[in-house]
């Protein structure tokens, strides 16, 4: 049997050092392609527009005589549609959005 | 021991030239991007605040004052199934159409409806081109007030909500 070569130790274990970060790096940059696919559907889904678009309709149309059918056109076709629970009472003290995830509660003590 | 400070400035001169190096490759590598998934929703999100803002200047009244008598273009539109003009208006108002620079958008729109038995219908208006299934499309919505009741169900017997929907894509 050959002698052992015990030579180079240091240099030897720098190289496994040296291709195990190689190889954790790559992980990460592997990782980073799908970074903020969640954050960006959370961004995209925040029903900001939603909330502002049903309370606009909700207040604007006060005056019309049957309120009645537009409350439950309203609160039916949200949940068809927009998979978002909508209350809001005729006499205009309350409003309630919840699409699951964003929670919007209105009260309105004036009118 | 051997104690030797020759070539103290060329080893200096070693280490800046090393650092601009680094340097200049960090800004090379820096000055472009890869477009991932999570950089997708700036695009959505512009254009879904485009189509949000086309619906709700589509459904202001020219005269507030008159709004008794003289109702928004959209609700207009819906009442009289003038759906074509929905299609020149909103292609207008994105900027597909008319002077200055176009961009390459389509539509698809739709509204939704209540019926008597509590269902809700989809009615479809107009499109600026047939879906395929294979679009990014990003969804804006708009509650319009009408007067008019859902496919089959009649003439009109009061106002009624519904729920414009625009699905939006670029080529």
């Amino acid at each position: 049997m050959a002698r052992l070569n015990d030579d180079a130790q240091w240099i030897v274990l720098m190289g496994f050092l040296v291709s195990f970060s190689f190889f954790f790096l790559a992980l990460v940059i592997n990782q980073s392609t799908i970074v903020g696919q969640t954050t960006a559907e959370s961004v995209i889904e925040f029903s900001k527009n939603d909330i502002r678009d049903i309370r606009d309709v909700i207040i604007t149309n006060t005056t019309t005589s049957n309120l009645t059918v537009i409350n439950n056109d309203i609160t039916n076709i949200s949940l068809s549609r927009k998979s978002a629970v909508v209350y809001y009472d005729n006499d205009f003290h309350f409003i309630h959005y919840y699409n699951g995830v964003t929670q919007y509660n209105e009260r309105n003590w004036t009118v | 021991m051997v104690k030797n400070d020759n070539g103290q400035l060329y080893t200096i001169e070693g280490f800046a030239a090393g650092l601009i190096m680094v340097i200049t490759a960090y800004l090379v590598v820096n000055a472009t991007s890869v477009y991932t998934a999570g950089d997708t929703h700036i695009n959505d999100m512009q254009l879904e605040a485009l189509g949000s803002d086309a619906l709700r200047m589509m459904d202001i009244p020219i005269n507030a004052s008159e709004s008794d008598n003289r109702h928004s273009d959209l609700r207009t539109i819906i009442e009289n199934s003038e759906y074509d003009t929905f299609k020149i208006k909103f292609l207008d108002y994105t900027n597909e159409s008319g002077s200055g620079p176009g961009h390459d958008i389509q539509f698809n729109a739709s509204y939704s409806c209540r019926d008597s038995s509590d269902n809700i219908q989809s009615v479809q208006m107009v499109n600026s081109r047939n879906l395929t299934g294979g679009e990014h499309a990003v969804r804006s919505t708009k509650w319009v007030i009408v007067d008019k009741e859902c496919p089959g169900a009649g003439p009109s017997l009061r106002e009624r909500a519904v729920l414009v929907e625009v699905l939006l894509w670029r080529d």
